[in-house]
């Protein structure tokens, strides 16, 4: 039943979009809310009524998305743990096992009294603080087996603690983590004083197309994952449409070993609203969106606190931002499943060409752009593209965020200039837990390098891409000789088929056989030839699939086998 | 414009797409989510081909043809990348093909013979047949769906029932109706467009189950009896007996699309109680009567109503599963012959 007050808050969410199917997603959120943290089959119908859509989709919609529990039994407390790689590697299992043992349920169900369902999950961006334990909107992290029994002690009491923030971080630029040890820094003054918004002054007394020619001189590549120069894309924006020009940022982090974003949003939320604001202005938008997955809340508050304090400062004059929330799932970090999304669907990717850039949301010419990519154009306009093109080298200009987590002894986001060393960023996470095993560098979705390969790697698009594998988003999970590579190819390869969004046949199916081969190899009833199957999905997979997920699947699985052969060859022996 | 497939030269019209030419002339390239009237997808990657100066695998369906566009669709390289999206399609559901009602008219199984699979090579987990037979005349089996979304888009964008949608993600991808109701209990009005769409056994006529196989009918094709729309059909006989009918695809009015009568109602012509004479009733009896016995009286009798009363006296009424051809016959006989304007049609009364 959706109360009289929900309706209310319905028609404004409807009537904040462009268009009302955009509202979708954030009405669910609220229904759900408003209803014991479930979804019921008539609460859809109800919405598809409301909405004006048909009830199949709004039903595909519910169940596209991970954090919506459609007719689900979820109770008062729903524990969820991410066990992805870096949480793996940091000891999320035992804290599953832990949990499982005290509560006397296994992850997916519900103790008998109701109070709490466990669930294990994917990653949640906390990979610096693994291992993580989601209730229900909170994060609770940097968890041991103590701290969970003092936790369920609590939760039993009726008492959500608060949150804690036990993050590490290190900056030698001192840009984008400048604010990260400052104290209220998210708050407008705080930012303010310490120079936020004064680049977007300069913005303003700047051209539109002379913002666009400094931001394409830094030569500053996307910091998302795939590393296109954000000018150019800027610049393949089609003009003179007749439609509006939407911004949006990528706040979706879901990449496993990625992190980053999250630093920037949480504690200097105003250096995104500021670069937002003047990429706005490049580009001619008045709407812009920041996209963020569900799972971060409380960032999500923060944004909207800091986007209502530069409006009311007068600093957004003529440029709306509405912060919308994800609702669980990977693919949505694509762009053109974000915007999908957006519009209210189920996050599955387009075909490309048209581009977004072309015809993005709503049918529009549309840029997307990563957190930290919007965050450093301040820097540019400020400074200027010469001072940014100091830190770096040709093709790889700037500085980077890089999240190390898994086996090190001080995991944390660390500002670096792109070519810094493995070795020098090993040193600032306190080095290696260990023996060190093997280390992926940019996020899940990239070829696993081996100790040796890591000798002489520098942290940067040319040397990655030298070492046959890519900077990415710049997550690095350092992986010790204690961890079984075909155990972490199952788990990777987990990760993949649960977040595949269904669409395209090679990775639906794909990522599930691989699941299925792997759990057998694991299991030790694997076959010989079953490495080579694998290996032959892997190579066939590239290219072949409707979105890069293919190969954000394939190539990390196909290194991990191709590199590691041994292990899996013994397991089938033994 | 010209374009070459596999070295064949080819005639492409402007704003086809590689696949669409293909096929206009004559080449093969297996596909399953592509259909004339639900458009592109792009997402079985089944059409794959590579094309010369281009990186990469290339989805034909979505490729737009340009002149001088040189296309391989026979390399070893295209035909690994479509052996295991075949494969794995397969692999991972059940489609056993032996006592499919689909069989010999299956997109998935013609694409696994031009690719000579001879049975799935991927298969790492059981497949459970996941059979919803809670419909009058539509037999679901989800374990034999290859997720290609025709059905779906043909619901929606083309009938515009808007019953069918996908639901959950990943591998657990399915068709749902309304909210994943039994299709029985769903606002499905059986049309059965989503039948004609599916390339598969997923959605089959309950009513053809077992009645024949594919090859051992014919087609004949009709205009539909029941309304004056004149929807085109192709009947499926198989003897003397009809055992599936479809919509004629290219044929106007409804370019396939028919309604639960149209494309299931079809048992009344085997009716013991189909009147097979005229009948002329005397003194409250029926009674069987010639086509000339019967004429005749009728004409004698208009001819002496207007006699004594006009022709206004007399008033037609049209049948609605008459179509437009003898409608328009019968208006033409009240104005013309008789002499009134009192004609109309019994759906507007």
């Amino acid at each position: 039943m959706i109360s009289e007050q929900a309706v209310r808050e319905i028609n404004g969410l409807m009537e904040k979009y462009p268009r009302k199917e955009s509202a979708l997603m954030p009405i669910l959120t609220l229904v759900q809310r408003d209803n014991g943290n479930v979804l019921t089959r008539e609460d859809l119908k109800d919405v598809a009524k409301l909405l004006g859509v048909t009830t199949g989709k709004v039903y595909g919609l519910a169940t596209y998305y991970t954090m919506f529990n459609v007719e689900k039994e979820i109770g008062k407390y729903h524990l969820q743990v991410d066990t992805n790689i870096p949480a793996t590697l940091m000891g999320a299992r035992e804290i599953l096992r832990h949990l499982e043992k005290v509560l006397g349920v296994k992850a997916g169900e519900t103790t008998k009294d109701g109070l709490f369902t466990l669930s294990e999950v994917e990653c949640l961006a906390s990979c610096g603080t693994c291992p993580t334990i989601q209730v229900n909107d909170r994060y609770y992290e940097n968890m041991t087996t103590d701290k969970v029994d003092q936790l369920l002690d609590s939760l039993r009491k009726g008492i959500m603690p608060e949150k804690e923030d036990g993050s590490r971080f290190g900056t030698v630029c001192n840009v984008l983590l400048k604010n990260r040890g400052e104290k209220n820094a998210s708050s407008l003054s705080v930012a303010k004083a310490r120079g936020a918004y004064q680049a977007l002054a300069k913005a303003q007394g700047m051209k539109p197309e002379d913002i666009l020619a400094e931001v394409k001189k830094a030569e500053l590549r996307g910091r998302g994952g795939a590393g296109f120069p954000a000018g150019v894309k800027w610049g393949f924006l089609a003009k003179d449409t007749g439609k509006p020009t939407y911004l949006i940022c990528n706040a979706d982090e879901g990449e496993p070993g990625t992190f980053k974003d999250r630093q920037i949003m949480e504690y200097d939320p105003h250096l995104l609203v500021e670069g937002m604001a003047i990429t706005a202005r490049a580009i001619g938008a008045r709407q812009a969106f920041i996209y963020i997955r569900g799972e971060f809340e409380w960032i999500a508050r923060i944004l909207e606190e800091a986007v209502a304090e530069a409006k009311a400062d007068g600093q957004l004059p003529d440029l709306d931002i509405i912060v919308h929330r994800g609702a669980g799932s990977y693919v949505c970090g694509e762009e053109t499943a974000l915007i999908e999304s957006i519009e209210g669907k189920r996050g599955q990717p387009r075909i490309r060409p048209p581009f977004p850039a072309v015809a993005g949301l709503y049918g529009c010419p549309t840029i997307v752009n990563n957190v930290e990519t919007l965050s450093t154009v301040p820097f540019i306009i400020d400074k200027g593209a010469d001072a940014f093109k100091k830190w770096g080298f040709e093709n790889n200009y700037g500085f980077k965020l890089f999240g190390i987590s898994g086996c090190v002894n001080q995991p944390g986001v660390y500002e670096y200039p792109l070519g810094v060393s493995f070795q020098e960023l090993m040193e600032a996470a306190g080095g290696v837990k260990g023996t060190l095993k093997a280390a992926i560098v940019g996020g899940l979705s990239v070829a696993v390098l081996k100790a040796e390969e890591l000798k002489d790697l520098t942290m940067d698009y040319d040397s990655c891409a030298k070492h046959g594998t890519a900077l990415g988003s710049g997550g690095i999970m350092v992986i010790n000789e204690d961890f079984s590579i075909p155990e972490l190819a199952l788990r990777t390869a987990k990760f993949y088929a649960h977040e595949s969004c269904g669409k395209c046949v090679p990775c639906r199916e794909g990522s599930h056989t691989l699941v299925e081969i792997l759990k057998r190899i694991v299991a030790g009833s694997g076959e010989a030839k079953d490495i080579d199957t694998i290996l032959a999905i892997c190579s066939t997979m590239r290219g072949l699939t409707l979105c890069p997920t293919g190969e954000a699947f394939s190539v990390p699985i196909g290194a991990m086998v191709g590199k590691f052969r041994n292990e899996f060859e013994a397991l089938i022996r033994a | 414009m010209r374009i070459t497939i596999n070295g064949m030269a080819c005639e492409a019209k402007e704003g086809q797409t590689v696949l669409q030419a293909a096929r206009a002339n004559g080449i093969y390239i297996p596909s399953l989510c592509y259909h004339d009237k639900t458009g592109v997808a792009g997402k079985c990657r089944v059409c794959v081909a590579e094309v010369r100066d281009m990186r990469g695998l290339q989805a034909t369906c979505a490729l737009p043809a340009r002149e001088g566009m040189e296309v391989i669709t026979n390399s070893e390289t295209v035909l690994q990348a479509q052996r295991m999206v075949v494969d794995l399609l397969l692999s991972t559901g059940k489609h056993d093909c032996i006592a499919c009602e689909q069989n010999g008219m299956c997109e998935l199984q013609d694409a696994a013979y031009y690719l000579r699979i001879e049975r799935p090579g991927l298969q790492y987990a059981d497949v459970q047949p996941d059979i919803d037979s809670s419909s009058a005349f539509v037999h679901v089996d989800r374990s034999k769906c290859v997720s290609c979304g025709r059905c779906v888009a043909g619901c929606n964008e083309v009938v515009v029932n808007e019953v069918l949608d996908f639901g959950r993600r990943g591998h657990g991808t399915s068709i749902v109706f309304n909210a994943d109701l039994p299709m029985g209990e769903s606002t499905c009005v059986q049309c059965g467009e989503c039948v004609q769409l599916c390339p598969v056994g997923a959605l089959t006529e309950k009513k053809s189950m077992g009645k024949a196989r594919s090859w051992e009918t014919h087609k004949v094709r009709t205009t539909c009896p029941y309304c004056g729309v004149g929807c085109q059909l192709d009947l499926h006989v198989k003897g003397e007996q009809i055992v599936r009918v479809t919509g004629v695809e290219d044929g106007s009015p409804n370019k396939g699309r028919l309604c639960v009568k149209g494309r299931f109602g079809y048992d009344f012509i085997y009716s013991e109680d189909r009147l097979t004479t005229p009948l002329i009733k005397e003194n409250g009896e029926f009674r069987k009567a010639s086509w000339d016995e019967a004429l005749d009286l009728v004409a004698n009798k208009f001819k002496q109503i207007i006699a004594e009363s006009g022709p206004d006296a007399i008033g037609g009424v049209s049948c609605a599963r008459s179509i437009n051809e003898d409608s328009y016959q019968m208006q033409k006989l009240f104005r013309a012959v008789i002499g009134t304007n009192n004609i109309d049609h019994c759906a507007r009364t």
